[in-house]
């Protein structure tokens, strides 16, 4: 079954999140910001990063910029999930390999399973950007 | 003394009304320049050399495009055509625009322009331009924008994790739930996504009108991203007991460059003021038609309908429809003019039609590809 980093600072989402992922069969491994997701993915390899942008310590933005995702990590999806859409951060997010988007408060737990499903199942050309 | 002791007012001379528009030229606080009909710059007044740098010797004399640089919020000179001074010339009417002057040292300024032609028996003899720097607005209005996000955001923290436990329990994560329980949490989800749409709708509309809105066009397939947002939009239709239809009509692909995110908000929004407008037992039917260079979308419910006299006013701010704000106490008036707007920075057009009484089909066509937006944010967000 495929794996999964969450990383999310705020506890009860992350631990929400963990819930229906594993209730889904995933391997689910938590981080609470960026550098902790840093450290986790040194004894991790995740098929798919979920990822908050707005975080203490080390934000989204900045993690996908260190962890160099397009380079080094391009078979690895990452799913940014926050709350803050149609900002530049989201935009930036994309030309550091994040495949897509969503909102957190729109999203029920059966949505974020599915579109966990979707975006593995996604090949790497529909990554890209169009 | 009282007014009624005063004289009556003399009528000023030549030279008095004469000494009259010179105070009045040289004390306004807004920058003012007058040019002849050639568009040579004839007097400046002292704001004007403020705002510009440069001394009233440095520019009297001088013809005026050429001196004083404008440029776009992309850092592009304006068009002679496109002065406003050339328009006023050209129409013979007032102008009123904002772009960004070049200052002498280099640095540019936004200002707010109104140009006006001066005109003797319909001939021109010059052009006033009155102008202010518009700098201390555009900041507040990006901190504004700013602090609406930042707040947006830290609302809708703890929100999404009312959302989230809710599902959880009416997903069956944490066992089964009585009638009852259901019922209740159902009315806390729709409680949280009402709270939700309004923090949305403030961000976004906060947005648009500071020009900050990022866009991020991806090819998509727009029978595919309706699709993804279904199960929500039904469990509000099952609400009212509102038959929920999606269909596809026509051949060719619905694949579109254009941002996922803006067009699920701009279709939320249609739907849900479609299923809140429509009686219980009602109908409400989302037809995707591609076309060749557009793929529309055609949002028809069997509702109460907008009447005619109110029509025009549909896509303004606050506008709610006098037929149904007995009906309906929830809504802000924001949904059309924020989903106006959305499809605005898309390319995007909208339109309806209508009849009290007998439901409305709104309509929404968005662009096959997105040309690369002019960023009007640009020199907001630098500076």
């Amino acid at each position: 079954m495929a794996r999964i980093l969450v990383v999310e600072d705020d506890h009860d989402l992350n631990n929400a999140y963990c819930i229906i992922l594993r209730h889904e069969g995933y391997e689910v491994v938590e981080a609470f910001d960026g550098q902790e997701a840093l450290e986790k993915l040194k004894n991790f390899e995740p098929d798919l990063v979920l990822l908050d942008l707005l975080m203490p310590i080390m934000g989204g933005l900045e993690f996908l910029k260190k962890w160099d995702a397009p380079k080094k990590h391009n078979k690895v999806k990452i799913l940014i999930f926050t709350n803050m859409e149609n900002s530049p951060e989201v935009a930036e997010s994309y030309k550091f390999g994040a495949s897509r988007a969503i909102i957190k408060s729109w999203t029920a737990p059966h949505n974020l399973a599915r579109v966990v499903t979707d975006t593995l199942q996604t090949s790497d050309d529909a990554k890209l950007p169009a | 003394m009282a007014e009624t002791d005063m004289p009556s007012a003399p009528r000023r001379t030549a030279h008095e009304r004469q000494a009259e528009v010179e105070a009045l030229f040289t004390s306004i606080g807004d920058g003012a320049i007058s040019t002849d009909e050639f568009g040579r710059i004839t007097r400046v007044n002292p704001a004007a050399q403020g705002i510009l740098g440069y001394s009233e010797d440095e520019l009297v004399g001088t013809w005026f495009p050429k001196k004083i640089i404008a440029v776009s919020a992309d850092d592009v000179p304006t068009n002679l055509i496109d002065r406003p001074i050339t328009k006023a010339f050209l129409t013979g009417r007032p102008i009123a625009e904002k772009m960004f002057y070049r200052r002498q040292d280099g640095q540019e300024i936004p200002v707010s322009i109104n140009v006006s032609p001066i005109l003797l028996n319909g001939k021109p003899l010059g052009a006033i331009e009155v102008f202010r720097d518009i700098s201390l607005e555009q900041e507040v209005d990006r901190m504004k924008s700013e602090f609406i996000s930042l707040a947006s955001h830290q609302l809708r923290t703890p929100l999404s994790a009312i959302k989230t436990y809710t599902h959880m329990l009416t997903d069956g994560y944490m066992g089964d739930l009585n009638e009852a329980q259901n019922k209740s949490l159902s009315t806390i989800v729709g409680a949280t996504n009402r709270m939700n749409e309004l923090i949305s709708t403030l961000l976004n509309i906060t947005r648009i009108e500071s020009g900050t809105i990022a866009i991020s066009p991806k090819l998509v397939k727009l029978n595919e991203l309706v699709e993804e947002l279904m199960p929500e939009l039904e469990l509000m239709a099952t609400a009212k007991s509102i038959d929920l239809k999606l269909q596809l009509r026509g051949k060719g692909s619905t694949a579109i460059k254009t941002d996922a995110l803006i067009v699920k908000e701009i279709v939320t929004n249609l739907v849900s003021n479609a299923i809140k407008y429509t009686p219980d037992n009602g109908q409400v039917t989302i037809t995707i038609r591609p076309h060749r260079n557009e793929v529309q979308v055609e949002v028809t419910d069997s509702g109460w309908g907008i009447p005619k006299f109110s029509q025009d006013q549909v896509f303004s701010k606050f506008f709610r429809a006098q037929n149904i704000v007995k009906r309906e106490t929830t809504g802000t008036g924001l949904g059309l003019y924020l989903v106006k707007g959305l499809l605005d920075t898309l390319d995007g057009k909208i339109w309806f039609h209508s009849e009290e009484g007998a439901g409305t089909n709104f309509f929404f066509t968005l662009p096959r590809t997105l040309p690369n937006k002019k960023s009007s944010s640009r020199k907001k967000a630098k500076a």
